[in-house]
Formats: structure tokens, C-alpha cells, sequence
């Protein structure tokens, strides 16, 4: 298992392995920065959803089956807005790409996937993608009201 | 996430307690098959514990859907918190489900 946690002056940042067995580390993670500036249950719950979200495509998709690969998760808060950004050295993936779930759908019509992205989409105020020497960045940002 | 089954007056009750997030979605897959035998059953998914719910768990609600009607069997959501309300609500599920 490899993981590192450090914060410091309202940056912080995780590494996990491409295993979304270490999905619950984040969870951790990211109630620990919500916790600490106090932010309410719904949107620290928000929050947890869209990174884990962000971060299970990473796993799923980013690298081959059997690599095994890292991704980076950094989270800033200057008082008005938490910017997380999403890192990983796998394949060249935006995820960003992935097309509008309609979710008027009825039961039989609605497909299994794309669930996460759109969750991102919602829950998110911005996302930006791009691939940055050799790495997959994504930067998701949601301001506090 | 715990998951407890039970059959009551005709109907698959499951009970899920705790975060049913993309680590604990494998296991609770295979804890949900009993449902999937629903014939002439309907299926309450009671939601009272469920702490938390990520694309992952909303897949296995949905796939459990999928089967259900084409057995004929109707899928309740119990007792879901609002916080889960609203992901329900952001992903169009609430109007998949009958809520209880």
C-alpha cells in the first residue's frame, strides 16, 4: 500500500495507488479537510462523492489492466473556493469528453454507465482537464457560498 | 456496509447500513443476488443506515431495477435521507424508484 497525507497551510495532498479497494483512504481525506474549515455534512458528502467519482475513473480507465499506477490528489482552500486537482500518469484520458446522461430516461433505457462523470458535473462548479507532461490533470473546482 | 435480508408479508426486504461507496459495492453486488430471484415478489431497499451512496451503488440499484420489471416486481426505496434524496435527485433515479 502506498499512501502519503500531508497538510499545510491549506494545501493538502493524498497519493493512492490505482486500487479502489484505497477509495475509503480518500473518503477519510477529504472529511478530514471538510471537517477542519467546518464545512456542513451535505456539502462535505458532495464533495466526497465527486472526487471519489473523479478518482474511480482514474483507476478504471487510466491504466492498462494489471499496472499498476498512482494517483496524485491535491486540495486547496482559500476561503471561498476548494479546488481539488486530480493527477495521474496513466494513458491520456479526459474524462470531460464523456457525452450528457439523460436522466429522463425510464428505467429500461438508462444505461449503467456514465453515472459518475455527470455526478461530477453536478456537484462541481468547474472542470477543467488537460495533459500536462506526461500526466493527466484534472482540476475540479466548487466555490463555497 | 452491512446488508441484512429479510422476507416479509410476501416481500425481499434488504437492509443496508453504512457507505455503500465503490470499495464496499463489490461485496454488497454479490450480497443483492438473493433479490434478483424476485418473482412474484416486490423489493423494499431500506435506506434508513445507508450512510452514503457513489455511482457504484446507484448502478446496483438500477441493474436491480432492470430485473425487477421485467419480473414484474416493483423496487422501494425506504426511509432515504435527504442528503441521498438529492443523488437520487441529480442522476433523475427519484423517478425510477417508489419512495417509502
Amino acid at each position: 500500500m502506498s499512501q502519503t497525507d500531508n497538510h499545510n497551510n491549506g494545501h493538502w495532498t493524498l497519493t493512492l495507488s490505482n486500487d479502489v479497494q484505497e477509495i475509503p483512504q480518500l473518503n477519510v481525506f477529504i472529511d478530514e479537510i471538510c471537517e477542519s474549515h467546518d464545512l456542513d455534512m451535505m456539502l462535505t458528502m458532495q464533495m466526497n462523492l465527486a472526487i471519489e467519482e473523479a478518482v474511480v475513473n482514474v483507476m478504471n480507465y487510466g491504466y492498462p489492466e494489471g499496472v499498476k499506477g498512482y494517483v496524485d490528489i491535491s486540495v486547496d482552500f482559500d476561503g471561498n473556493c476548494l479546488t481539488f486537482v486530480i493527477k495521474d500518469n496513466g494513458i491520456p484520458f479526459d474524462p470531460t469528453t464523456k457525452g450528457e446522461v439523460d436522466t429522463t430516461l425510464p428505467a429500461e433505457e438508462r444505461s449503467i454507465g456514465g453515472l459518475g462523470i455527470h455526478l461530477v458535473r453536478k456537484l462541481m462548479d468547474s472542470i477543467n482537464y488537460e495533459y500536462k507532461d506526461g500526466h493527466n490533470v484534472l482540476t475540479l473546482v466548487k466555490k463555497l457560498k | 456496509m452491512k446488508t441484512t435480508f429479510e422476507e416479509k408479508d410476501g416481500k425481499f426486504i434488504m437492509h443496508f447500513e453504512g457507505r455503500l461507496d465503490t470499495a464496499s459495492s463489490v461485496q454488497t453486488e454479490q450480497e443483492m443476488k438473493v433479490l434478483y430471484d424476485c418473482e412474484g415478489h416486490d423489493i423494499i431497499l431500506d435506506c434508513e443506515k445507508l450512510d452514503y451512496i457513489s455511482s457504484s451503488g446507484l448502478r446496483l440499484f438500477l441493474a436491480l431495477l432492470k430485473v425487477a420489471k421485467t419480473k414484474g416486481s416493483k423496487v422501494c426505496v425506504a426511509s432515504m435521507n435527504d442528503n441521498l434524496r438529492q443523488v437520487f435527485a441529480m442522476t433523475g433515479f427519484t423517478h425510477l424508484f417508489e419512495f417509502l
